[in-house]
């Protein structure tokens, strides 16, 4: 067993574990937040995406030991974020969920979407997204969702300005490439 | 704002999922708690000759023979020929597919069950594996279930009118048409908690199930124990689909542990458990033959179906329902008086089938759709005319088609033309004409089909099974301070009842929606249903706590005439409030009355108080059917095999729409999984019965890039049968898509001469389909 | 599916890593843990000892190192995604990185665990392999060599037991430079069907096209490239692209070597277009 201390929720946690217990179990069955879930275990269903260090990451796939020294923030520490209010209140009018067993990592992975990528269009969130499954909803809602929110943020005054289009350049010229790489390769 | 029928309202469950408050099976812990995992067979056919439990660990750890007095799950029929097959909760002498569970293994955390499984010795004499439908039946030794004289497991054979309506017929085309086995993935898989309760003896059963009043019969039957001895309660469960509409081996195998040593036990699936055990559903063959004029008005249809059928028929639907739904629904919504079908239903070497969202419909839709499509391409015609042409017409309704099945209301052919109009048709065959400069070709498809849904007595009593739908019951009760509380025997899995039951107490007592409560799930506390499938719930249940309202509004009357010292007569109810002619009281104080101060109450006062359970069936239960056409344009990108749905549009009817954003999710949820269905999803087997997808790197779940925006119009023509016209809808988004998509992607494929007809439409077949295509046309070359 | 036991170390340099590596059986380098994770929790991995070298500073730099950017192999995707922009001459690592799997998986990944890992239908391994890049491996005998040869096979790379990447280098392109990058996923984030990448730089005279996903190693298109570089536009037609892979990738069949060729023209679209 290895002690760890570690923040989660912006509370000071100190335990024992097994080095193979990973977050997503660790805070469900030690710390009693159970509102991450686990729906694979491999990495692709983004079911037990929290925040480390303020960035959204697989819980499934990092340690508790790894946690070590950390701040981890699940979805029952949402309570004050603006954006996250903003989320809840966007998927519940446009019925961006069912069953709700995706919900919490698909909330915590919305909410680093309208806070990275302010720009991000109705294709652009899909692509962000595609990291959490729904099985119930097909993602329509959840979508209009991010999108609505997004678009509200857009109006006020502190939205970010979009980051400037590349200039146009030269096409390629022709040239006579070096044989260096090419006996490098043989 | 509105909040009853009708109303777009949103959701009170939303509230604790939203906040991560929701609360699952995996997510409650008892005192005492041990976790389960299960040593599932490495191999799918063959007898355990020995196991060997880890020393020290006996204890830990149980084999059938540990299980003594729990019985083999057999799922009967009345149906002739069908055979049984004995599915025991832990494999008894041998194993029929990858997966089977042999043993199961108990610790304080899954981890270490985990550890204790990989403990256990066992070994095997292997037996020839079948994992070929075709080759099963066909078959002379090799027997799944050795005392059967072969691996089939019923065969249906029905004809009505075929032979003269085939005959002479100008036009035959004939198609064989296949789905692969797939799984149906809810988010969360199948879970089960269960504890011994000495105060009441009981046995408390936290199931992640559909069905709780059926888990509840089961546990108790195959466990020898009394109905009242067991009580199931399934919490928030994350998706089912089907899956979790049966008796599950692992629920008996856990409630016989907390009966056994009276203390909880705790079995969660894991995915790759799911993807290999769950591998379940879909797999059909079909050949068909269609008889048609030279209009492509079908005249006949001659089907031999294949279902595959896997190891073990499943409790209580039987595995005799996918094949009993092929036979009945496959003539779709179309009128045609000639049809002949024979459907094998056979054992192999998989897990058994269970019945996935749309159960037989999905398959037999995709089957006929792509014929349907395939006729008008011999004859000349759209597709969508020559789909219109065949249509049931509004003015036929009700129909009874040539299967013998009843269609309540609907204008087939209305919702056809509205989605013809909404995808645009003449706009993208111009451009389909014109042709892409990224070089990909354009594809429009069209696909309609009918659903029944809501069916009941009649219809299931047919088939004999074990339990029989019957008549659903809610519970109503007012509360002291004049909400409600209502009860009902169904239960959510993502459909949102706990709202839209709410919002139609509110249609018949004009209480505030805040102030009703709809409690689901503990056969406990709620009245007796079969549960959720089978798109029953909103009729069912709607109709019976629409029922059970009704009943108590009288009674409201009554009380407040007396508090009014006016006559009854003169009394009208109203959005929670008793109107007398000069004055009204509130439902508040009729409450407050009964509960508080019955020195008011009238002497005369109705004995059942503020609280009703009353029970609902419509008034002709042979299903209500709704329907819907698709439309899609893909967009195929033939070098790397990629399809693109640019655009799909559904035009629904499910008669009177309850909460329209609740339709609209499940129909999108459902579409969703077709889309699955059709280009993504398939469980494969190699020919030893490993099964090759058990891991989301190689089963492929569509995500939010895979899924279009898909655009949804509604029509209502209600149902003659039931309370208010609301027909049941939730399994129809699952239906159309693969029919859709393929009739998509064989109108761009056309000038190249493919046709594609197997599930699902991966790069590789579409590629390979062109190919065999190019080479059929190129004249014969000689190679080096 | 739960981990099999195993122990856990977190070394507090480079140098304790190794000496961990080298004195315990069945010791593995735990770095951002998206392709260990999931082999650990379906016991498809069981290592006796995990060492973590997640938080080791000597792994992190992302350097300009004049004609090369010096990146250390603990260096997160989702910081290169990140660095778009500010990466001069880098500019194809900032797009590769970003099109990696999923943000959550790209905040953990490493740069240096992907090539460790060489998953065949990886983008990193195919990626810095058309850019010429090199792996800097520290261990008992210290060496540079590049990525082309140091990815092996599938899951295959010269790293010993004892041994781990320190830092890529990864040439720069010049102003003139052009790259392209090309991936067939049947579903966004997933790993690749077929992909291709592309590196032209007149300045320093490359010309690479990289084949990968489809069997096992990235596979250079060395004449092909060579004619590009040439002939521009006409030679990178689908039809001189389908008959340069006939002609130097064996053992694709008909439906591999038609995405193949696809990815590899697409790519090369991006490399010329203006």
């Amino acid at each position: 067993m290895t002690p760890i201390a570690l923040s989660v929720n912006g509370r000071k946690i100190q335990a024992l574990v097994e080095p193979r217990t990973h977050l997503a179990d660790f805070l469900r069955e030690h710390c009693r937040l159970t509102g991450t879930h686990l729906g694979c275990e491999h990495g692709v269903c983004g079911a037990c995406t929290v925040l480390i260090d303020d960035e959204p990451a697989r819980s499934c796939l990092t340690y508790a030991v790894q946690c070590d020294g950390l701040a981890v923030q699940t979805i029952e520490s949402f309570d004050g974020d603006p954006i996250m209010q903003e989320l809840r209140t966007a998927f519940s009018r446009e019925h961006g969920l069912q069953c709700g067993f995706c919900t919490p990592g698909m909330l915590i992975a919305a909410r680093d979407i309208v806070r990275r990528l302010p720009d991000a269009d109705a294709r652009r969130i899909r692509v962000e997204l595609s990291g959490n499954l729904c099985r119930c909803t097909g993602y329509l809602g959840i979508v209009n969702a991010v999108e609505s929110v997004i678009a509200a943020r857009a109006s006020k005054p502190t939205a970010v300005a979009p980051m400037a289009a590349a200039p146009p350049r030269a096409p390629l010229q022709a040239f006579a490439p070096t044989s260096e790489v090419a006996r490098a390769l043989a | 704002m509105t909040q009853g029928i009708g109303a777009r309202i949103q959701r009170k469950e939303d509230a604790r999922h939203l906040h991560g408050r929701g609360n699952f099976v995996s997510d409650m812990i008892l005192p005492g708690q041990s976790e389960v995992a299960f040593l599932r067979s490495p191999i799918a056919h063959g007898r355990i000759r020995r196991i060997v439990k880890p020393p020290g660990a006996e204890n830990q750890v149980f084999i059938r023979a540990n299980l003594g007095d729990v019985a083999a799950i057999v799922a009967p029929t009345t149906v002739p020929g069908y055979k049984l097959s004995e599915w025991h909760p832990l494999a008894h002498e041998k194993v029929r597919f990858v997966g089977e569970a042999i043993a199961m293994c108990v610790a304080p955390t899954r981890a270490e069950a985990e550890d204790l499984s990989e403990q256990i010795e066992v070994e095997f004499d292997e037996l020839p594996v079948l994992v070929d439908a075709q080759a099963a039946r066909m078959e002379s030794t090799v027997r799944v279930h050795e005392q059967w004289n072969d691996n089939v497991f019923l065969t249906l054979n029905y004809e009505s009118g075929f032979e003269a309506k085939a005959k002479g017929a100008p036009v035959v085309i004939q198609r064989e048409i296949a789905l692969a086995r797939q799984a149906m993935v809810p988010m969360e898989g199948k879970a089960v908690l269960a504890r011994w309760d000495d105060r009441t003896e009981q046995l408390l059963v936290y199931a992640s199930t559909q069905v709780p009043h059926i888990i509840r019969i089961g546990l108790a039957q195959f466990l020898g124990i009394d109905q009242g001895q067991v009580r199931v309660i399934s919490p928030d469960v994350g998706g089912g689909f089907g899956y979790k509409c049966i008796l599950q081996p692992e629920e008996l195998c856990v409630a016989w542990l907390a009966l056994k040593f009276r203390q909880p036990f705790r079995y969660v699936e894991d995915r790759r458990e799911h993807l290999v055990v769950g591998a379940n559903s879909r797999q059909h063959q079909y050949r068909l033959t269609a008889h048609a004029d030279e209009r492509g008005r079908l005249l006949a249809l001659d089907a031999d179906i294949t279902i595959d059928g896997g190891a073990y028929s499943a409790w209580p639907f039987t595995v005799a329902l996918e094949p009993g739904q092929a036979t009945g629904n496959l003539p779709g919504p179309y009128d045609f008086r000639g049809y002949r079908c024979r459907t094998h239903c056979v054992a192999t070497n998989k897990p058994g089938f269970l019945p996935y969202r749309g159960v037989a419909r999905t398959g037999v839709c995709f089957a006929l759709e792509l014929v349907i499509d395939a006729i008008a391409r011999a004859v000349g015609r759209e597709p969508w005319e020559v789909r219109h042409d065949n249509l049931v017409s509004a003015t036929d309704m009700p129909y009874d088609n040539v299967a013998r099945k009843h269609y309540d209301s609907g204008d087939y052919r209305k919702a056809l033309i509205l989605a013809r109009e909404k995808i645009d048709l003449d706009a993208w065959r111009e451009r389909q004409r014109r042709g892409e400069r990224d070089g990909r070709l354009i594809g429009i498809g069209f696909a309609s089909y009918c659903e029944q849904t809501a069916h009941g007595t009649s219809v299931f009593s047919g088939w004999g099974l074990p339990i029989i739908p019957g008549y659903d019951q809610a519970t109503v009760r007012v509360t002291p301070d004049g909400g409600l509380e209502v009860r009902a025997g169904v239960h959510s899995h993502g459909q949102g009842m706990e709202t839209t039951l709410a919002q139609i107490a509110h249609e018949v007592t004009g209480i505030e929606l805040a102030n009703i409560r709809v409690l689901l799930g503990d056969t406990g506390t709620t009245p007796y249903s079969t549960g959720t499938y089978a798109s029953r719930s909103i009729v069912m249940a709607g109709g019976a706590v629409a029922n059970a309202c009704k009943v108590l509004i009288p009674r409201f009357l009554a009380i407040g005439a007396h508090l009014m010292q006016a006559a009854v007569a003169t009394m009208k109810y109203e959005n929670g409030q008793i109107i007398g002619p000069r004055k009204s009281v509130s439902l508040r104080d009729v409450a407050e009355a009964w509960y508080l101060r019955p020195q008011e109450l009238p002497p005369d006062v109705d004995l059942g108080g503020l609280e009703a359970t009353v029970g609902f069936r419509p008034k002709r239960d042979t299903g209500a059917f709704s329907y819907a056409s698709h439309a899609a344009v893909v967009a195929v990108d033939t070098e790397v095999g990629a399809v693109e749905i640019l655009d799909y549009v559904i035009v629904e009817d499910c008669g009177t729409l309850v909460n329209p954003m609740v339709v609209e999710g499940q129909t999108l949820g459902g579409a969703a999984q077709g889309i699955g269905t059709a280009l993504y999803e398939e469980s494969p087997f190699d020919p030893n019965g490993q099964p090759l997808a058990s891991t989301f790197a190689d089963y492929l779940l569509p995500g939010p890039t895979e899924i279009p925006a898909i655009r949804i119009h509604h029509m209502q023509t209600p149902s003659p049968y039931t309370e208010f016209g609301i027909k049941g809808m939730g399994e129809g988004g699952a239906i159309a898509p693969p029919a859709v998509i393929f009739n998509a992607v064989n109108d761009a494929l056309r000038s190249l001469g493919v046709e594609l007809t197997e599930t699902p439409l991966t790069p590789r077949r579409l590629l390979e389909a062109i190919d065999r295509a190019k080479a059929s046309t190129q004249p014969r070359m000689e190679t080096a | 599916m739960k981990a099999a036991r195993f122990d856990y170390l977190r070394p507090g340099d480079v140098g304790e890593a190794l000496a961990a590596l080298a004195n315990a059986e069945g010791a593995k380098i735990l770095a951002g843990g998206q392709s260990l994770g999931p082999m650990l929790n379906l016991r498809l991995a069981r290592p006796a000892l995990l060492v973590d070298i997640s938080r080791l500073k000597a792994l992190q730099q992302l350097e300009d190192a004049g004609r090369a950017w010096h990146i250390g192999a603990g260096v997160t995707h989702a910081r290169l995604e990140d660095a778009r922009g500010r990466l001069s001459g880098g500019e194809m690592l900032c797009e590769v990185a970003a099109a990696i799997a999923y943000r959550s998986v790209r905040n953990r990944g490493t740069i240096g665990g992907s090539l460790a890992h060489a998953d065949p239908a990886a983008d990193w391994p195919l990626a810095l392999a058309a850019l010429g890049a090199s792996v800097n491996v520290r261990g008992p005998t210290p060496r540079n060599i590049l990525v082309a040869h140091f990815v092996q096979g599938a899951f295959t790379t010269t790293l010993a037991a004892n041994e781990i990447i320190e830092s890529i280098d990864v040439p720069k392109l010049s102003r003139a430079g052009r790259y392209g990058f090309y991936k067939f996923c049947r579903k966004t984030g997933e790993f690749a069907e077929a992909s291709a990448a592309a590196v032209f730089d007149p300045e320093s005279g490359v010309a690479s096209i990289f084949l990968g996903a489809l069997r096992g190693i990235p596979r250079p298109l060395t004449s092909l490239a060579q004619q590009v570089a040439r002939e521009g536009k006409i030679a990178a037609s689908t039809e001189a692209v389908s008959q340069a892979l006939a002609q130097s990738v064996s053992g694709l069949d008909a439906v591999e070597h038609s995405m193949a060729t696809a990815v590899v023209t697409r790519a090369l679209m991006q490399v010329l277009a203006p």
